[in-house]
């Protein structure tokens, strides 16, 4: 028990490294930097001395391109920015290993950790009067957190080392750790928040943090050629549609406050399920709508974070950040904390009702489908991981919603969650291999290629990159028995056999069926063309043989990454493969679940369906872009109208994207413009005039100072008579009316 | 023709006369010594009011006492004293701008 109360040294973790990276070492790496050689002058001179200082750094820190303005480089990391990486990195290693310790520690000895958690000796609480709740700072440990735990500590641990590599020679390198750890504490406030106000300052914290790294290229430009905007507009936009979001789960908090009186996680549903919906019920006085419609609320702050319809917009474009604060934000931690909250207030939504989950559901299968069929044509390499990254959230909506819609207590947030843990591990895989292919696409081409179609035939040159990003995409695909096959299935199955109950739930099947195959559609497109293609080996899964014509379409030669880069790659390949083998998962976060069965999911045949479809996703990409060719594909699909027509479609993501750009330009700025013009003239307006009306006032009145003091006396004197004359003439009127003074 | 014995009114009748007399001059003159003046005539108009309110009290105990009278040797003292500053202040101001025109005195205007 003792072990799991000092689980705070975790939380508390991040942020010292924090503190340290920002106090110490980054000013230490500043003030070790020569003063005239500024960061953008050493890596811009076309001079002789540059030329030298570049040789003598080797050709790896070549840097002649125009796209260097968009990260200014120092010729060599000075020790406080290599001490700011090391801080990081020992401090999360510590924190990882004991949150590892944690987490098999309760999975192996149950009674180590009760259902119900323990609470952390951190906290402190406020009143701001006795009749009102306390503020309360409280964090909670159970085995929700813990699962979530680990999975932020372990990608947060790998996305730095590998960041190491991948930001090598940047000017912001102490900068950037800085802003890992920020944001791995921003997190962990939120895996470990014991009440709603709690995780509502994570919820703001990871927001924070996210809008620091993807703008982190500060000096980025738009490239409106690829579609994409600059680090600094895409960060606003994330901050911006979150806060869409946030609104309904600020407003959802407070329905539920209103009617409980506590924020507590623990009070709201401290015991087992069944009770948990006699006692919030009662709160609600049977008022089950307003339950239903603050939980849907609540999800609002999820649909936000977790990118769903209609909030989706902000994450691909998020992409335009660093890779591995993609890898480690908007892949595998921030983006799935939406996931996670619903899965923390999973008592409530029970309590509810089965509406909310539906709604849950149905968002996730909406988003699910809908990211999968615009990740089909995108060209951008990390935007179709992106897309892939919404629908697989959308895949653990429908996993939490199908699962809490009937009969809640059987698997509890178990599939949620499940697929949350894989497909943490190999969605940081794939943007960690993808992050692999820019960065030494950059090193070869001297400037940023993240366009597929500059790429291909990239797994002769990346070995190591390409078979990890194969497992990855094999994994996401649903191919057994790698850990996607099983997380996924899970869900899907779950929707058909909830259906007997919920028949809508049998469109979900279809639809998650179909978004499977498009799944692997796409995930095996985006692979043959970066690193394989026509005329490639083992029939175009790789590139070209020794003597054959070369595949690559960018210029320069690029080369394997380094070590930085390929151990996290290999150790993600690990834990893709493996991740999925926790069959004992849902019995650990839900008392008396029921676990995933092996024989079940292989012995029934709808499970072989999925795997079928996936399997046809996967040929048809072959043969589209192994066999046919990419350029005949192009060719084809621009000469029919109709193909033509969808592609354009699908690649425009469905116009909401520019419907969404429309409704702000015109609707909302329109708004802004009215709102501004009242402000100013009527807010400022109210303001000014009684100022003026004051300053009249004054100006008026002060010609009565003459500064005479005879004119002071006849006021003073004729007030007195004017009083005196006032009394006489009531007295008098009193004694007519008979004494009605006296 | 027996001599007429003054009551109480005509004593009130002389103060308020002669307060009006010191008012006027308070108010109307120009001259600042004109106008201490007229504030002497006003203080003791108020002096006889307050004696002729003492000496015709006959409301035991207080016709016992001497208040009024012991109020109007306290306000011819504080005139006093009072004339004496103002005089003080009135050369003061002679000497600075040779005039005791109250009309010209306005540093303090607005």
């Amino acid at each position: 028990m003792a072990v799991y109360q000092y689980s705070w040294l975790i939380l508390l973790a991040p942020l010292l490294s924090f503190v340290v990276i920002i106090f110490g070492t980054r000013m230490w790496d500043l003030a070790s930097r020569p003063r005239a050689a500024g960061a953008s002058t050493a890596s811009h001179g076309h001079g002789d001395g540059d030329e030298h200082s570049h040789a003598a750094h080797g050709d790896e820190h070549d840097s002649h391109g125009h796209s260097d303005d968009d990260d200014p480089k120092v010729p060599a990391l000075s020790m406080g920015a290599k001490a700011s990486a090391y801080v990081g990195l020992a401090i999360t290693l510590v924190a990882c290993i004991f949150s590892w310790y944690l987490l098999l520690n309760s999975v192996f000895d149950a009674k180590a950790l009760p259902y119900t958690g323990y609470d952390l000796n951190l906290h402190w609480s406020w009143g701001v009067a006795s009749f009102l709740a306390p503020y309360e700072f409280r964090f909670h440990v159970d085995h929700l957190a813990l699962t979530m735990l680990v999975v932020v500590m372990t990608i947060s641990l790998l996305v730095q080392f590998y960041s190491q590599g991948y930001m090598e020679n940047s000017a912001g390198y102490a900068r950037f750790f800085s802003y890992l750890s920020l944001f791995t504490f921003s997190m962990l406030v939120i895996v470990f928040a014991a009440n709603f106000l709690v995780i509502f300052i994570g919820w703001e914290l990871v927001g924070l943090s996210s809008y620091l790294l993807v703008g982190f290229w500060i000096n980025k430009r738009a490239k409106p050629a690829e579609d994409r905007l600059s680090p600094a507009t895409s960060a606003m936009q994330a901050f911006v549609v979150n806060r869409i979001g946030d609104v309904g789960f600020i407003i959802g908090i407070m329905i539920i406050f209103w009617k409980t009186g506590t924020y507590n996680f623990a009070t709201l549903s401290g015991q087992d399920l069944p009770h948990i919906a006699q006692s919030v019920s009662h709160a609600f006085a049977g008022d089950s709508t307003l339950l239903t419609i603050a939980m849907i609320l609540i999800f609002c702050g999820a649909i936000g974070k977790s990118a769903q319809m209609p909030l989706q917009i902000w994450l691909p474009n998020a992409m335009e950040g660093p890779t591995p604060v993609s890898a480690l934000i908007h892949a595998a931690t921030m983006v799935a904390a939406g996931i996670y909250m619903v899965a923390r207030t999973f008592p409530l939504f029970v309590a509810s009702g089965s509406t909310a989950f539906e709604v849950v559901a149905w968002v996730g299968t909406i988003t699910a489908l809908y990211a999968a069929l615009v990740a089909l044509t995108q060209t951008d390499f990390k935007r179709v991981l992106a897309y892939s990254t919404v629908s697989q959230l959308g895949y653990m909506f429908v996993g939490l919603g199908v699962s809490g819609a009937v009969d809640p207590a059987k698997f509890g947030a178990g599939p949620g969650m499940y697929h949350l843990f894989t497909h943490a591990f190999f969605k940081a895989l794939l943007f960690l291999a993808a992050g692999s292919v820019i960065h030494n696409l950059h090193h070869a081409t001297h400037e940023e290629v993240q366009d597929m179609r500059k790429m291909g035939g990239l797994a002769k040159f990346m070995p190591i990159t390409a078979i990890t990003y194969l497992i990855a995409a094999i994994t996401i695909s649903g191919i057994p028995p790698l850990s996607g096959f099983f997380s996924k299935d899970t869900i899907i199955g779950l929707a058909y056999t909830n259906s007997a109950q919920v028949p809508a739930f049998f469109a979900i099947w279809i639809l998650t069926l179909i978004t499977a195959g498009l799944t692997a559609f796409y995930m095996f497109r985006a692979y043959i063309q970066a690193f394989g293609g026509k005329g490639g080996r083992a029939g175009g899964f790789w590139g070209s043989a020794q003597g054959q014509p070369e595949i690559y379409r960018g210029v320069g030669t690029p080369r394997e990454a380094p070590l930085t880069i390929t151990i996290p790659l290999i150790l993600l390949a690990i834990a893709s493969i493996v991740a999925g083998y926790w069959f004992g998962l849902f019995s650990y976060l839900t008392p008396g679940a029921d676990n995933v069965s092996v024989v079940e999911l292989f012995s029934d045949w709808r499970t072989w369906l999925g795997v079928g479809i996936a399997v046809i996703g996967i040929g048809w990409a072959w043969n589209l872009y192994a066999r046919v060719g990419m350029e005949r594909v192009s060719e084809v699909v621009e000469g029919n109208v109709a193909l033509r027509f969808l592609h354009r479609l699908t690649l425009r993501k469905f116009y909401l994207d520019d419907f969404y750009y429309w409704l702000t330009k015109y609707v909302f700025l329109g708004i802004a413009h009215i709102a501004a013009a009242f402000d100013s003239a009527v807010v400022d307006g109210i303001v000014n005039g009684v100022a003026g009306l004051v300053t009249g006032l004054g100006k008026g009145l002060r010609r009565t100072e003459t500064g005479k003091v005879q004119s002071y006396m006849y006021g003073f004197f004729g007030g007195i008579a004017a009083l005196a004359i006032i009394i006489f003439v009531l007295v008098a009127f009193a004694q007519i009316q008979g004494g009605f003074l006296w | 023709m027996d001599l007429v014995h003054p009551t109480l009114n005509h004593f009130l009748i002389l103060g308020a006369v002669l307060f009006c007399i010191g008012l006027y001059g308070a108010l109307a003159k120009r001259n600042a010594i004109a106008i201490l003046m007229g504030i002497e005539i006003m203080l003791n108009a108020v002096n006889i009011t307050l004696v002729a309110f003492s000496f015709y009290n006959t409301v035991k105990p207080f016709s016992t006492f001497l208040t009024g009278q012991i109020f109007a040797i306290f306000i011819i003292t504080v005139a006093a004293a009072e004339a004496a500053v103002a005089l003080a202040m009135i050369i003061s101001i002679y000497r600075k701008r040779s005039t005791v025109d109250v009309g010209e005195i306005n540093l303090m205007k607005w």
